[in-house]
């Protein structure tokens, strides 16, 4: 027994050195996004683009000479997983940051560990706000950048009625009531907005296109859709057979960016409108780059300067979106904030973040002290290719959670 | 003074059509003039000016403008020519440039036309002061559309600007029109205009036409209109306040009837989606007894065949089998012929699904007659494997099925919406009832099924063979749910969940109707489709479909067998 014993032992010595000499020149960093479940379709998207923007850092040398080695881990689309997993990240695995989450429930589910474990987390996807860790930064839209903006082009436009139609969860509720109290500030009576909520996964939308065409029959009409993912079909559907039209009465999605547009019929969604950050369709040298450098990866993918297999990666008919770019986004900032604090520790970097500026490819953003960006915002028209042509674009907005701040 | 020689120069083109040609050119260069100019109050004045133009290639520019595809060339002798690109494209993506001002290609020195690539172009500004006013000219432009409904549709929208200058539009048109709906539209749009005229002798008649046409689009006009005259009286008088509110009583009751219809016709719908979907599980589960898990992937399997056959008759599909890419060639069909493509589906997924069907009977199913329990979670595990196979073969995302031209739009009667592709699914749940029934009791394939389902062991004492019959039913209530999955297709995503989305309500309409019982799933359909769009407007969608289940919950426990019950020894 005892020869085995001291063997296990060395081995063990053997394996300790072995991590130590690798943690030297490797950063450990998490990903913490659904690649199974209902999420899957959406989150595996932000996986890949991280994945991307680590080679991308690996191949120019790193984070202060590090190469980032990616562990990415799968919460299921189950949102208790999503809090397990974000400590297996922070206690077992030790990340310097973690990259993740789609649902605001799951960020809700982990917030508490980041903060008991102090991790860092970088949050991509708009979000309805009235929430603020010091622990978490949102690279998302928040409401005054992404709800708002159409609202102010809808009400330029002539419309005055309004109908709030969404999936039935915590974001589109709480946008809507954000949106109410500022529809009102505007002069807009309760009687002209309605809100209605649909369940997840709703495919009879009769009653409900039959009541938007009582409604939009004024002919100053609009509709602000928060309705999530594929229940998008069967409603679009029924608002092209009723003989609506983006143009008697049209459809701003807040959920729809270029990847949802993968599973969606494109025609009847042309003339409709979105609202995001970023739009593929943007023509910026820079943009044009990330696109065309992107494309050419998911056809071979891997993160260089490690020892990682990428798997999982769908070369086929990929787009770059919103919370694609601000994901890649936000470990170009996370990296400037290290490189800037000469640390990976969680409260320097905080710190050094605060302020930070990254030329991103479409506009440069600033990360500010309520640990949200000022961004650029633009109000892109659908057409039939899946992609949005930008018909307003607002310079520099500033991302303010709390709603009270921007409802006077 | 400028509209007054405009109206001599239209006079002018009437009499005497030689002088058509310069007409073209005056506005024409009216147009050229617009693009050119800087000043935005100016540019929208000459676009307003274009009104009267009705010349193919002004409308192509204005339209172009709108849109951020109007583009200028600067000429050789210093003129800046605007040019919209042709709509055929080469195979470099590049296209001929048509000039505005004579509609032909602009050319290099040596004559040949020159190519250009939109988004190498930098388009003619435009902002939405100026698209707002190119679409007012536009849609003037449309009341001389030729084809009715965007007539209609336009002088709808006209209407509704309430703009006392269109009013000489609609009249002219009046006289010339002949469509009984865009007659209607126009009486209506100039009533709606006069509704906001300071004379109350023109204003009054308005309004009461209004409510003699039964409005609903003029509607909301005239509540702003009864709050305007409500705060101030003596500026409008009491008879216009009589005659408004009287008018708006009128319209709400007429709009009650037709919520009243459209319910009823929202409810047969959605009661016939559930009677498609859940006839094929009547069989299996129903008069088999089979508690087959699987029903909403054969529903998928028919909802893919239909996708399949799309592509054969489209533009052909990609797909992986066994992780190796096939492609399809598709046989590029449009219009009329590939519409047919759906009709075509149907019975291809009525082949495809019960061949599914047949595998699993002979291959699971038989083995578990006298298990029942054991079949739920056998079918259960089929489900599951069948959904893997969806994805690995069409991937996990959507696939999109289009429409067929005759399934899109909707008819209008009294302004109550009869979508197509609802008045379809009716018409098919009826189709299929009428099959399954006469089948089942016509001929001797169905005296056999009821035999074998009402007594398995004396059927086969008498010598019908019972293994047989088995398999044939469960083939045949697969079939009927594929040609389920293959209508579902027009109304919902077809994806590998599709299945998922629509096994609880099946069997929830199959229980509720009374296990065995065909008449039961046909009036437990319609029960929960009407009680459901009933409730809905009231209650909003969730706690609509809460209250239904909530109901169902209680009646089960009142009359556990559902509505009719069947009495036979094999579900004892």
């Amino acid at each position: 027994m005892k020869p085995s014993f001291s063997k296990i032992l060395a081995g063990a010595a053997a394996g300790l050195i072995a991590l130590t000499a690798s943690a030297a020149d490797t950063v450990k960093v998490g990903v913490l996004h659904s690649l199974s479940g209902t999420m899957a379709i959406s989150e595996t998207s932000l996986k890949d683009v991280l994945l991307f923007t680590f080679d991308e850092i690996n191949k120019k040398g790193g984070v202060m000479g590090k190469m980032i080695e990616p562990v990415v881990v799968d919460p299921a689309s189950n949102w208790p997983l999503f809090a397990e997993k974000a400590e297996e990240l922070l206690v077992k695995d030790k990340v310097a940051v973690v990259f993740g989450c789609w649902t605001s429930v799951s960020r809700k589910s982990c917030l508490p560990v980041f903060e008991k474990e102090n991790g860092l987390l970088f949050y991509p996807v708009q979000y309805e706000g009235e929430e603020l860790s010091k622990n978490i930064f949102y690279t998302a839209e928040a409401v005054n950048q992404q709800a708002i903006p159409p609202v102010d082009y809808m009400l330029s436009e002539g419309k005055k009625k309004f109908y709030l139609l969404g999936s039935d969860y915590v974001y589109p509720r709480t946008t809507n009531k954000i949106l109410k109290k500022y529809l009102k500030s505007k002069g807009i009576p309760d009687s002209d907005i309605e809100e209605i909520y649909t369940p997840f996964g709703h495919t009879d939308y009769q009653t409900i296109v039959a009541s938007i065409k009582k409604f939009a029959a004024g002919g100053n009409a609009c509709i602000i859709s928060t309705l999530n993912g594929d229940t998008n079909v069967p409603f679009f559907k029924e608002f092209a057979n009723a003989g609506l039209t983006s143009e008697n009465c049209p459809v701003v999605s807040f959920s729809i960016s270029e990847d949802e547009f993968r599973g969606l019929p494109a025609k009847q969604l042309a003339g409709h409108l979105g609202c995001w950050t970023y739009f593929m369709s943007i023509k910026t040298p820079e943009n044009e780059m990330f696109v065309h450098d992107f494309l050419s990866w998911v056809q071979a993918p891997k993160v260089s300067g490690i020892d990682y297999t990428v798997s999982g990666v769908d070369p086929k008919g990929r787009v770059t979106c919103s919370p694609m770019n601000l994901s890649r986004m936000g470990v170009y900032l996370w990296k400037q904030a290290v490189e800037k604090a000469g640390t990976f520790d969680v409260d320097k970097v905080r710190d050094a973040l605060i302020g930070q500026k990254f030329k991103g490819p479409v506009c440069e953003v600033t990360m500010q002290e309520n640990h949200h960006l000022i961004n650029d915002v633009f109000i892109g028209e659908t057409l039939p290719t899946g992609q949005f042509k930008v018909i307003k674009t607002f310079k520099g907005v500033a991302g303010e959670p709390f709603s009270e701040k921007f409802l006077k | 003074m400028k509209y007054s020689l405009l109206i001599l120069l239209g006079c002018l083109t009437l009499l005497l059509p030689v002088r058509g040609a310069e007409n073209q050119a005056f506005y024409r260069d009216i147009l050229v003039k617009a693009i050119n100019e800087e000043d935005s109050a100016k540019q929208i004045a000459l676009v307003k000016e274009l009104v009267a133009a009705g010349d193919e290639l002004v409308e192509r520019g204005l339209a172009a403008w709108r849109v951020s595809e109007l583009f200028v060339n600067s000429e050789a002798n210093g003129l800046k020519v605007p040019f919209v690109l042709d709509t055929q494209l080469d195979s470099d993506g590049k296209a001929k440039a048509i000039r505005l001002t004579d509609g032909k290609f602009i050319t290099d020195a040596a004559g040949k036309p020159l190519l250009f690539r939109a988004n190498e172009l930098t388009a003619v500004d435009n902002n939405s002061r100026i698209r707002r006013a190119i679409k007012t000219t536009l849609d003037l432009f449309a009341i001389g559309n030729p084809v009715p409904k965007l007539r209609r549709d336009a002088v709808i929208k006209l209407g509704q600007e309430q703009n006392p200058e269109y009013l000489p539009h609609f009249q002219n048109r009046l006289k010339t029109e002949t469509d009984p709906e865009v007659i209607k539209a126009l009486n209506e749009a100039v009533a709606l205009t006069q509704t906001v005229d300071a004379d109350a002798a023109v204003r009054n008649p308005a309004i009461i036409k209004l409510g003699q046409m039964r409005s609903i689009n003029a509607h909301d006009f005239l509540v702003q209109l009864e709050t305007k005259v409500k705060a101030d009286r003596a500026k409008y008088g009491e008879e216009t306040l009589q005659v408004l509110q009287k008018t708006i009583v009128q319209i709400e009751n007429y709009q009650r009837w037709g919520t009243l219809f459209g319910t009823a016709f929202r409810g047969v719908s959605l009661a016939a989606v559930l009677l498609v979907a859940a006839l094929g599980l009547a069989i299996t589960f129903g008069l088999m007894g089979v508690i087959n898990m699987a029903h909403g992937e054969v529903m998928a399997v028919g909802a893919y065949t239909t996708f399949f056959v799309q592509g054969v008759f489209g533009s052909g599909l990609l797909f992986s089998l066994f992780g190796k890419t096939v492609t399809v060639k598709g046989m590029g069909l449009t219009g009329g012929g590939f519409d047919c493509y759906f009709i075509v589906s149907l019975v291809a997924s009525f082949v495809m699904a019960g061949l599914v069907g047949l595998a699993l009977e002979r291959g699971i199913i038989r083995f578990l007659y006298k298990r029942p329990l054991e079949s739920l979670l056998a079918t259960w595990g089929v489900s599951l494997i069948l959904q893997q196979i969806f994805r690995h073969t069409f991937g996990s995302a959507n696939v999109q099925v289009d429409a067929p031209g005759f399934l899109q739009g909707s008819l209008v009667v009294d302004d109550v919406l009869f979508a197509y592709n609802r008045i379809f699914i009716i018409g098919f749940a009826g189709f299929v009832v009428l099959l399954t029934w006469l089948l089942l009791t016509k001929t001797s394939l169905g005296l056999q099924i009821r035999a074998v389902m009402q007594n398995r062991t004396m059927a086969s004492c008498v010598g019908v063979r019972t293994d047989r019959v088995n398999m044939m039913t469960f083939a045949f209530g697969s079939g009927l749910a594929g040609m389920a999955g293959a209508c579902m297709t027009q109304i919902a995503n077809v994806g590998p969940s599709l299945g998922q989305n629509y096994i609880i309500d099946c069997f929830m309409v199959v229980v509720l109707g009374g296990v065995g019982n065909l008449v039961g799933t046909v009036s437990a359909s319609a029960g929960v489709g009407i009680t459901n769009q009933v409730l809905e407007p009231w209650l909003g969608a969730v706690l609509g479909k809460i209250t239904v289940l909530t109901a169902i919950i209680l009646f089960l426990q009142w009359r556990p067998n559902g509505l009719f019950v069947t009495r036979s020894r094999s579900l004892d």
